[in-house]
């Protein structure tokens, strides 16, 4: 599969590995046991650029290709899920609407640290009432002299209880619907912005998904992203990106459970040969390979497409969907590989198994993709 | 004059593929060896704010091994890259590497890695030191330069030896030396779009067709084959403490402790 890199690529898969494999993957089980944010390692991965993979390099990002990027995620993700998730959230869903739809002061204000690990972002979009159907969010942000009040409840909010820097959609104009949606720029430390409890989730235990609350929070006017109302476009145009991401991280943890099961099956004898002998378990492998070179090529397709600045909102959705949905069966059929002892905390593969469920959730559900891209087949064939 | 330091790497291939097999990204990396030894180089070029080059020998799909190096901090490379060359044994390598550096002259350091990961000789950089007459230490942990001299503590087996040397010196890096710096995003991007290699060929080099390739080789690598790694498994049952004791016992016997 690396034939389909350029050397460039390449060399960002090597380096991406070789830290990660030393640095993230011996400690990814502890950190997923204890919940645990690793700023040690966060700091290292800032230093290295991976928390502003294609941000210019004159706001301090690596300008790399998103080709580049996906790898980048896939590779963080083999070794942690929870930190892909991060990284991933960071890079897709906060520095990227900021680049794309920020003006230059807002850019030099926020970017440079985003860039360099130094600030965290999240993006706030979900709230209890309002998941899928994002139009229905209730939040506010009312216009008043040199500031919104911003008053709202987002839940499930990947990176929140270490986030600086907050994208938070609300309605600017309550009475305008899906155009009275707009993006405020809140950051940690203004009066009533309260970091909310930690989720206690199935996984990405790592990553501290909390629900942020805003009471009366006085955000300055100039914290509006792009213009008001625009808010759910930023989010489509947004989304596309952060669902490559998603799928590039579903794709690093199914790779992830490939090698183990594959390592195991060596390993493990039963009735007097390695597993790995039994055709019942080739088969598994097999088809767990073959998932994940599929996952791999929508995912990259997606990528090189966003960088030949082609339309890639339907592959995103189709790389987003497929991915997860391979990762789910790739890591399923690993604990079973794995027999008892997959099902235990002692092999990493109970971890992909866990981390790999959320992925065909969050950034859109496998049911909201396959409603996007039939839409789009219906649109294509029978217009 | 400003500081110059020369390394020379190497792309070893990660698979045997059968004799001849094409090295490029793909299929080989930058020796492990070399990466300890390229972190050795910048340090002490960034002491002595020098510069350093980067030399390979290979067909152009191993450039890739110089934009590594100059990711992690090199300011330029040169792949040493003609048919004439293929199938060059150590012997032949280090000429065409030594005519190189003799052309990328003055230089003060000449650094290699302390062998390959794929054919583990590690011929190459006392040859080349040979071929350019002039002091090689291998095994070096530390490099101390002052003015135009260096201090040189080299690890063997259990002992410490420290050389004084003038410049230019050889040495190879012991593979404990130091641990390689992490490469940034940013410095790949850079490499590639902002960084170049020059391709120099045996005219470029001076050098006689006989010295080069087979012809100047002594040697030949008649094949290459995976070794085959044999896999135990064995159980060791009871109490933690009876479990470490036997698991020591086994180590012992397999004679990796004394």
């Amino acid at each position: 599969m690396n034939t389909l890199l350029s050397e460039k690529q390449r060399t960002v898969r090597r380096s991406v590995r070789s830290f990660c494999d030393r640095e993230l993957a011996p400690i990814a089980g502890a950190i997923d046991q204890e919940s645990r944010f690793p700023w040690e390692v966060v700091e290292m991965m800032g230093k290295l650029g991976y928390f502003g993979v294609q941000a210019p390099k004159e706001l301090g990002g690596a300008d790399l290709d998103s080709l580049s990027y996906a790898v980048t995620i896939e590779e963080i993700s083999r070794a942690s899920g929870a930190m892909g998730l991060t990284v991933t959230v960071h890079n897709s869903v906060a520095v990227y609407p900021i680049l794309h739809f920020g003006t230059d002061t807002q850019k030099r204000r926020w970017i440079p640290s985003l860039a360099r690990g130094e600030k965290i972002g999240a993006f706030c979009l979900t709230e209890p009432n309002a998941g899928s159907d994002a139009a229905a969010l209730e939040a506010t942000a009312l216009r008043k002299d040199t500031f919104y009040l911003v008053n709202a409840n987002k839940v499930f909010v990947s990176n929140g209880a270490v986030a600086d820097v907050c994208l938070i959609f609300a309605r600017t104009d309550p009475a305008a619907g899906r155009k009275g949606i707009s993006i405020i720029v809140a950051e940690r430390g203004t009066p009533g912005f309260v970091v909310g409890d930690l989720e206690d989730l199935s996984g990405m235990r790592a990553n501290p998904v909390c629900s942020l609350r805003f009471y009366d929070c006085p955000v300055p006017l100039e914290n509006l992203l792009g213009k008001e109302g625009t808010g759910l476009h930023i989010a489509l145009a947004t989304l596309d990106t952060g669902r490559m991401g998603i799928a590039a991280q579903a794709l690093g943890i199914a790779q992830a459970a490939l090698e183990a099961s594959a390592r195991y099956a060596r390993q493990r004898r039963q009735f007097g040969v390695p597993i790995g002998n039994h055709q019942a378990v080739q088969i598994m492998l097999a088809d767990m390979a073959t998932t994940v070179d599929a996952a791999r090529l929508l995912v990259y397709r997606t990528a090189i497409l966003r960088d030949t600045g082609s339309p890639f909102s339907r592959e995103a959705a189709m790389a987003k969907l497929f991915a997860s949905e391979a990762s789910g069966t790739v890591t399923d059929k690993a604990v079973q590989i794995h027999g008892g002892y997959g099902y235990s905390k002692t092999y990493a593969v109970e971890r992909y198994y866990r981390d790999a469920r959320v992925t065909r959730i969050y950034e859109g559900t496998s049911e909201i993709h396959r409603m996007v891209i039939a839409r789009r087949v219906l649109d294509e064939y029978a217009p | 004059m400003k500081f110059h330091c020369i390394v020379c790497i190497k792309a070893v291939t990660l698979h045997a593929s059968g004799k001849g097999a094409g090295r490029n990204s793909c299929t080989a990396v930058l020796n492990p060896f070399d990466r300890i030894a390229l972190e050795k180089a910048l340090a002490i070029a960034e002491t002595r704010a020098g510069a350093l080059t980067v030399l390979t020998m290979g067909p152009p799909s191993c450039a890739f091994v110089l934009y590594e190096a100059m990711a992690m901090g090199a300011a330029g490379g040169v792949l040493l890259s003609d048919n004439r060359f293929a199938d060059s044994d150590t012997l032949a390598t280090s000429t065409v590497l030594a005519a190189a550096i003799i052309r990328l002259a003055p230089y003060d350091l000449v650094i290699f890695g302390a062998r390959t990961a794929d054919s583990d000789t590690g011929h190459v950089g006392p040859q080349t030191a040979e071929a350019l007459g002039i002091p090689m230490v291998t095994g070096v942990l530390t490099c101390e330069w002052k003015d135009d001299s260096c201090r040189i503590e080299r690890k063997i087996d259990e002992f410490r030896e420290i050389y004084a040397l003038s410049s230019p010196v050889a040495l190879t890096v012991h593979p404990t030396a130091c641990v390689p710096r992490d490469i940034p995003l940013a410095h790949i991007e850079e490499s590639y779009t902002q960084k170049e290699i020059v391709t120099w060929s045996l005219e470029d080099l001076d050098l006689r067709e006989d010295r080069v390739g087979k012809n100047g080789s002594l040697t030949e690598v008649f094949s290459l084959k995976q070794a085959a790694r044999e896999r135990h498994c064995e159980f060791i049952g009871g109490p933690v403490e009876t479990q470490a004791a036997a698991l020591v016992d086994a180590i012992r016997k397999s004679g990796l402790i004394g």
